[in-house]
């Protein structure tokens, strides 16, 4: 698809396909957009689809993967999903982390040589504010974790969702991530977005089309503009930013974020950068 | 109470808010959970029922004829309304609802045809015979026939999905309909 291929290469429309394996997740974050916990609605996508919407989109001009959710982890499957889908494409998984040890772990650091990257969060250089919003333990997870990961030769990144800008906190996050190993350029600060399960917290900017980059989404319920659209709240899925229901041929939902792209005026560049 | 829900513009897909406008009737508001749908039988929907060239009194008759063999309960408050507005009397309506004689409110042998032709139409699964193939023909050409059939077929389509979710219809059509005696 001439569109896509050219939008991605003019940073209209992010290259990364994202996607949602399942919405439970062994934690319950205070601003979780998806409300996800462990008895949330699991709304799993399923590999083989998966699979098959990763080499569509290769075909179509993507350059990259996302696995978000819910915990993708939750999944004991996952180390040989991501095998296949980082065959087809570079994968990005978003994790709490909790879940990596033992046989995980391993069949994890079995796909360093993959182009793979592990996406782990910090929302604050403090436990306790840390685990507060995150869960207990989150922050010593987190912390272990990334020297580990990259220790064991796996591409780490750290996203950190931060609900305003307190004075120093921002960089006292960016020099510990440094301390832990990674680079700066593996680490990105983003708003909290006011969605889900953070609404009922009074947490996050609100977010709507015109603030939010189009990187297409898909979850078992359908095809969203941006991994932050397809949102849960009082159990109920937000269809606000739906695009399309159909997700194969993955040029249905393509053709429908393209038609809003092309529609935007030029220079409409996304305002809370939230990737 | 509709059994699926009705999608406030405010609350719709991104891809259905501009084919929605401000006030989107039930059928649209229950498109929009899906809306590829919605965008191609909008259209539809739009081009079939809408301005076309048979008049709307003429296609007033198929909708309300088809929706009241259909026993659509919305499809037949609706329509009643917009029969009204395109030119039918509170007699011919109630006729075309089965609650009168068709005979005594409608003269035009053309407009009886096309009674019996939608009533052999949205009949169900049976065969149409060559004779009411031939009643039809007198009065219409095949362009015309094309129309009408695909018609009460749309409408068919319809009064079923509408009576399978229970739409509701609109105050404002409930309150018409008690205001002409035809509630």
């Amino acid at each position: 698809m001439k569109g896509l291929a050219a939008a991605i290469a003019e940073g209209r429309v992010s290259g990364r396909l994202w996607l949602y394996p399942r919405y439970d997740c062994n934690l319950a974050c205070a601003y979780c957009l998806t409300e996800s916990s462990p008895n949330a609605e699991r709304r799993q996508l399923g590999a083989d689809k998966m699979v098959e919407i990763a080499r569509q989109g290769r075909g179509l001009g993507f350059t990259g993967l996302g696995l978000t959710g819910g915990e993708p982890l939750l999944d004991r499957e996952l180390p040989a999903l991501l095998a296949r889908l980082t065959a087809i494409l570079p994968t990005v998984v978003n994790t709490n982390g909790y879940l990596l040890a033992g046989e995980r772990l391993e069949a994890i650091t079995a796909l360093a040589d993959r182009p793979l990257t592990i996406q782990l969060s910090l929302d604050d250089p403090e436990p306790e504010p840390n685990d507060l919003l995150r869960g207990e333990r989150s922050y010593e997870v987190a912390t272990r974790l990334i020297p580990e990961l990259v220790a064991r030769g796996l591409h780490v990144r750290v996203a950190s969702s931060l609900e305003e800008a307190e004075p120093g906190r921002v960089e006292r996050l960016r020099a510990q991530v440094l301390e832990l190993g990674l680079g700066p350029d593996d680490h990105f600060v983003r708003p909290l977005v006011a969605r889900g399960r953070a609404v009922d917290a009074g947490l996050g900017v609100r977010a709507v089309l015109e603030n939010l980059p189009p990187e297409l989404t898909l979850t078992a319920n359908g095809a969203f503009w941006n991994p932050f659209a397809p949102t849960v709240r009082g159990g109920r899925l937000d269809i606000d930013l739906l695009l399309t229901r159909t997700l194969l041929p993955l040029s249905v939902p393509v053709n429908a974020m393209m038609e809003l792209v092309d529609g935007m005026p030029a220079g409409n560049d996304a305002l809370l950068d939230i990737r | 109470m509709a059994r699926v829900e009705l999608i406030a513009p405010q609350d719709a897909p991104l891809t259905a808010r501009r084919l929605l406008g401000d006030t989107p009737g039930p059928l649209p508001a229950t498109w929009a959970h899906v809306p590829e749908l919605l965008a191609v039988t909008l259209p539809f929907v739009g081009k079939v029922f809408g301005a076309s060239a048979i008049d709307a009194r003429t296609k007033e008759i198929v909708i309300l004829r088809a929706s009241a063999e259909m026993a659509c309960r919305y499809c037949v408050q609706t329509h009643t309304v917009v029969a009204l507005d395109s030119g039918l009397s509170a007699a011919e309506v109630r006729a075309l609802r089965g609650e009168s004689d068709l005979a005594e409110a409608f003269e035009d042998p053309c407009e009886l045809a096309l009674v019996a032709w939608t009533d052999a139409v949205a009949a169900g699964p049976r065969p149409i015979s060559e004779v009411e193939a031939e009643a039809i023909r007198a009065h219409f050409d095949d362009a015309a026939v094309v129309e009408l059939t695909l018609l009460v077929g749309a409408t068919v389509m319809l009064n079923r999905y509408a009576t399978a979710l229970a739409l509701p219809a609109s105050p404002a059509t409930l309150t018409r309909l008690a205001q002409e005696g035809l509630a």
